[in-house]
């Protein structure tokens, strides 16, 4: 009792260790970015494509910007992370990229609708808009998220010539765009890491599943089969029974009723004149003639036995 | 010639030519590291077979100007650089070990209790916790995903996982992995004792039921389909494995189960040790990041270990023949260490108890569900 008092304080102790340093530990121990995407952009029309492999992937996405209405878009670049770095906000969620988006012919004064579009988001992923001149540089743009066909999803953000998500903040006809996805890393790696070790019990599941039925099934095959093989013994025994009972006759009587006299004479002689002719076909010059069929259907077998072990297949 | 010329060539042929000039103090460090591991695996016999060729790697690779893995000037792959790239990068050497390790493997003990399948699962906690554990120490989600698995305590499903999630973790993951899997007697019969009672640790549990060699020709085919169909990124591992079994059970391709278990396995082997300790070059590996993952490692497997016991104290909650919680630390997949372990610790507590074939079913199932979570991991970053 004492000991199990002893190892329940210890374990208290543990856990509040762990705690204690877990939760500190993300500021303790920075490894640098060793994920950047590497954002590589083709214009197709009116829309750019960005394909690049995003942080915690290892196959690359694709993700499309267009301008919807209000303008013209004119250019997307790839951004540094580093460069609009700021205690608010947390690389790992920015899973794609940051991007300098920049669209033209715009109303001064008026509003733009962005449309980035890729089947990597999911239905919490937002974007959010980097502004320096902004006294909170980050915010969140509170983009519309909606699908399109398959697994596309789409988000729209409205963007004000010279308002707070115009990062050169001039009303000159041009909106300028820093930002990028954003979807919550811990939300990821939580809910994955319980779908997965679940996940992992699921398949054994259906594994032991398919094995208990699999030896449900043999075992009845087996059982019906040892049935069947007693049941057989179980005849034969009845019928040396049953002869028992119809002829029960003793030694020599019983063998002498089964081989007559002039057949046990025949057969001497036979098995005399076989083992002579064997005898006989030593001698070379008659082997191939002189052979007995018993004796040439034994070499033939013999031949072929021999044969089998060079043919691979059956070894 | 004059002297200075002579003495200039002398300095020259010195330092760019031998070692000796070039030798840092990180590199003596990391040669003391190459030491201490193959002492450990000659005198101590820890996992020689493949700390005697890590070792040696590690000793080799932390010479100054050594042309082992590097590339030349024509970009051809150096010695041992050609070993990792064409055996580790291109994923061939875990998958041909798999192979073999399928050809050595006979599954009965888990066929006659396929129960313990589940055990072998419970025993995956320990990836998952040090998987989110790492996460806060800075990690990205591909490397907390390679030191987690080290906890599943299978050497090449660990290389292989690393080897695509986060290959320059490689050395540190994979001595992790065959350090602890070494260590297995050591660690987890602490683990065990304190959490079962002598009176469970004394739980009989009946015989197993023989098992039929059609049942065993087919569980790799049954195996192989319904796991892959699951979990389809870990065909290349669970492929061979099966196939390995295959070709053991089905008694007709003797000769290639042979090779496939000794000569094959013996061969890769060799190469795989020797660049995974290769990639151990101290400028890699000289840094916080292995120690870290050193110490996740150890609470890797002590959490696989309680995961395995706790799976079996819930187990017993439900079925009626009680299972013995021993065999529960054998859920991870150092075969057949820890069910050797299960056994020793059960014959403590009764010395007529023999629980070795009953650890080898969650044994086995280890090796299924630490392949199953290498391959959830991967699936995850496709």
């Amino acid at each position: 009792m004492k000991d199990h008092w002893y190892v329940a304080r210890l374990l208290v102790v543990a856990v509040f260790l762990g705690w204690a340093v877990t939760s500190h530990a993300a500021g303790l121990f920075s490894f640098g970015d060793t994920e950047k995407p590497n954002p590589e952009f083709q214009r197709s029309g009116q829309e750019i494509s960005a394909k690049f492999i995003p942080r915690a992937k290892s196959t690359s996405v694709t993700v499309t910007f267009g301008v919807s209405a209000g303008g013209i878009l004119n250019d997307v670049k790839g951004v540094d992370f580093e460069t609009v770095d700021r205690p608010e906000v947390d690389v790992k969620n920015f899973k794609s990229a940051v991007f300098e988006i920049h669209i033209t012919k715009v109303k001064p004064g008026e509003t733009a609708a962005l449309s980035i579009r890729s089947d990597f988001f999911t239905k919490s992923t937002a974007f959010f808009v980097y502004n320096p001149k902004q006294e909170k540089p980050w915010k969140d743009a509170q983009a519309g998220n909606r699908p399109l066909d398959g697994r596309v999803r789409e988000l729209v953000v409205s963007a004000r010539d010279g308002g707070e998500l115009d990062a050169d903040g001039l009303t000159d006809g041009r909106v300028t765009v820093i930002g990028g996805p954003r979807d919550s890393f811990w939300g990821y790696a939580l809910g994955t890491l319980f779908i997965r070790f679940f996940g992992i019990f699921i398949v054994l599941l259906a594994l032991m599943i398919g094995m208990i039925v699999s030896g449900f099934v043999f075992r009845a095959i087996e059982r019906r089969k040892t049935r069947q093989s007693e049941d057989q013994k179980d005849s034969v025994k009845a019928l040396a029974a049953e002869q028992r009972a119809i002829a029960p006759l003793d030694g020599d009587a019983a063998r002498s009723a089964e081989v007559p006299e002039e057949v046990a004479a025949a057969i001497g002689t036979a098995l005399h004149l076989h083992l002579s002719s064997m005898r006989r076909s030593d001698r070379s010059s008659e082997a191939a003639t002189s052979e007995s069929s018993w004796a040439s259907d034994g070499r033939k077998r013999m031949m072929n036995d021999r044969l089998s072990v060079f043919n691979r297949f059956n070894r | 010639m004059s002297w200075d010329q002579v003495f200039e060539l002398i300095v020259s042929i010195l330092t760019t030519q031998t070692g000796l000039p070039n030798l840092l103090l990180k590199q003596l460090v990391m040669m003391g590291i190459a030491f201490l591991f193959l002492y450990l695996a000659v005198a101590k016999k820890y996992e020689p077979l493949l700390l005697v060729p890590i070792g040696f790697g590690i000793f080799l690779v932390n010479f100054p100007l050594v042309p082992l893995m590097g590339f030349t000037e024509q970009g051809a792959p150096e010695l041992i650089r050609a070993f990792y790239k064409y055996g580790v990068q291109w994923e061939i050497i875990p998958c041909v070990i798999f192979l073999g390790l399928g050809a050595m493997t006979d599954f009965s003990p888990l066929i006659a209790n396929p129960k313990t399948l589940i055990v072998g699962a419970g025993a995956q906690l320990g990836v998952f916790i040090t998987y989110l554990g790492v996460l806060f120490f800075g990690f990205t989600l591909k490397e907390a995903a390679s030191v987690g698995i080290i906890g599943g305590a299978d050497g090449p499903t660990t290389i292989y996982l690393t080897t695509k999630l986060a290959p320059h973790l490689l050395g540190a993951n994979a001595l992790a992995a065959y350090s602890y899997m070494a260590m297995v007697p050591l660690i987890q019969p602490p683990i065990m004792r304190l959490m079962t009672t002598p009176e469970q640790r004394r739980i009989r549990m009946r015989q197993l039921r023989p098992v039929s060699n059609r049942e065993k020709i087919l569980f790799p085919l049954v195996a192989a389909i319904l796991i892959i169909l699951l979990v389809p990124a870990v065909a290349p591992l669970m492929g061979m494995f099966m196939f390995g079994n295959f070709m053991r059970e089905s008694g007709v391709v003797k000769r290639l189960s042979d090779t496939a278990q000794n000569a094959l396995m013996n061969i890769v082997t060799i190469f795989l040790g020797l660049s995974v300790g290769a990639t151990m070059a101290a400028d890699k590996f000289l840094s916080l990041k292995p120690l870290l993952i050193f110490a996740f490692g150890l609470m890797d497997f002590v959490v696989c270990t309680f995961g395995g016991i706790l799976t079996v104290h819930i187990m017993n909650l439900f079925v009626k023949e009680k299972i013995n919680p021993l065999i529960g630390s054998a859920g991870v997949s150092a075969v057949p260490m820890a069910a050797r372990v299960s056994h020793a610790e059960g014959l403590k507590a009764d010395p007529d108890n023999w629980l070795i074939m009953h650890a080898m079913g969650p044994n086995l199932a280890g090796v299924i569900g630490s392949a199953a979570a290498a391959g959830m991991f991967i699936a995850m970053f496709q």
